[in-house]
């Protein structure tokens, strides 16, 4: 049997980890429904990068940021939530939905990390971190239970 | 049933998978300008290249294996397929909804809406939300 599949409590390891792979996106769909309310002091507090108000490129940048806050707050959170609730829950829809969360936890950071590496090193280094490493390890702990969920 | 909807798939993805193919191995060339931004046109700034790099990788790094393994999974009928499927997807939709709101303003009046609500952003949506319905009915196990 392998270490993922070993039950700790209510769920397999694999799932406990896809379940604080999500938790940790939760908190980034938190900081982007926190930047879309008050953008200045997201910039202040460290959630965003640029203001609208600098140069050129500060405001092309903030506006992209801006458009990745939207695209999370209207397709990744809710399919978080309802991967969430899936996998709370022990049905199937859980594990396709949290797959496909967690695919967008690895592949943003990884789109930020290829735009930003020269300008924002420190930020690219947290998203990888917090997001896609964890991703990713929850799309293999999910993956190895996937039979897990087929009695459900 | 499912051959058909892969043949489609891959097809329509061919366009995509090209462009980021090109962007990513020769990001400062006109033929990578011309697929992405329009023939004869040039990055606005330093940012706009950065964000269509950064898209390529990733592209190239997760949405790709994503389609081609589930491809394999879908030609053999394999539940897997279709979840990988979805995944690619989801991103294919997610990043074109960051794309409406980032790029539309500049993409849109240079390409006219035809092209625009085709291949250049309307197919990602499209083929996005198609391959996630059809994995979806699938995975429930009703026929399509």
């Amino acid at each position: 049997m392998n270490i993922l599949n070993k039950s700790i409590g209510r769920f397999p390891l694999g799932i406990w980890i896809a379940i604080i792979a999500l938790l940790s996106l939760f908190l980034a769909w938190f900081m982007q429904a926190y930047s879309l309310l008050n953008w200045d002091i997201a910039v202040d507090i460290g959630f965003q990068n640029e203001r609208f108000t600098g140069d050129a490129v500060e405001r092309t940048w903030a506006h992209e940021s801006w458009g990745v806050a939207v695209a999370d707050m209207l397709w990744a959170m809710p399919l978080g939530i309802v991967a969430l609730i899936g996998l709370l829950r022990k049905r199937s829809y859980g594990f396709a939905a949290g797959l496909m969360e967690l695919s967008i936890g690895v592949y943003f950071p990884l789109v930020f990390a290829f735009q930003r590496w020269m300008s924002n090193p420190e930020t690219v280094t947290i998203a990888i971190f917090l997001w896609t490493i964890p991703s990713l390890l929850g799309i293999i702990g999910l993956w190895a239970n996937r039979e897990y969920f087929e009695k459900y | 049933m499912g051959t058909r909807y892969l043949r489609s798939a891959l097809y329509l993805s061919a366009h995509a998978i090209y462009a980021q193919l090109q962007m990513a191995l020769r990001p400062h060339s006109q033929r990578s300008k011309n697929i992405l931004i329009g023939k004869g046109e040039d990055w606005r700034d330093k940012t706009h290249f950065r964000t269509a790099n950064g898209l390529a990788w990733a592209d190239l790094m997760i949405w790709l294996p994503l389609l081609a393994v589930g491809s394999i999974g879908v030609l053999q009928s394999q539940i897997w397929g279709y979840v990988l499927w979805a995944a690619s997807g989801v991103v294919s939709v997610y990043i074109s909804i960051v794309l409406w709101f980032s790029e539309r303003e500049y993409v849109y009046p240079s390409c006219g809406p035809l092209a625009y609500y085709t291949y250049f952003w309307g197919f990602f949506v499209y083929w996005g939300i198609a391959v996630v319905a059809y994995a979806l009915l699938r995975l429930a196990d009703i026929p399509f």
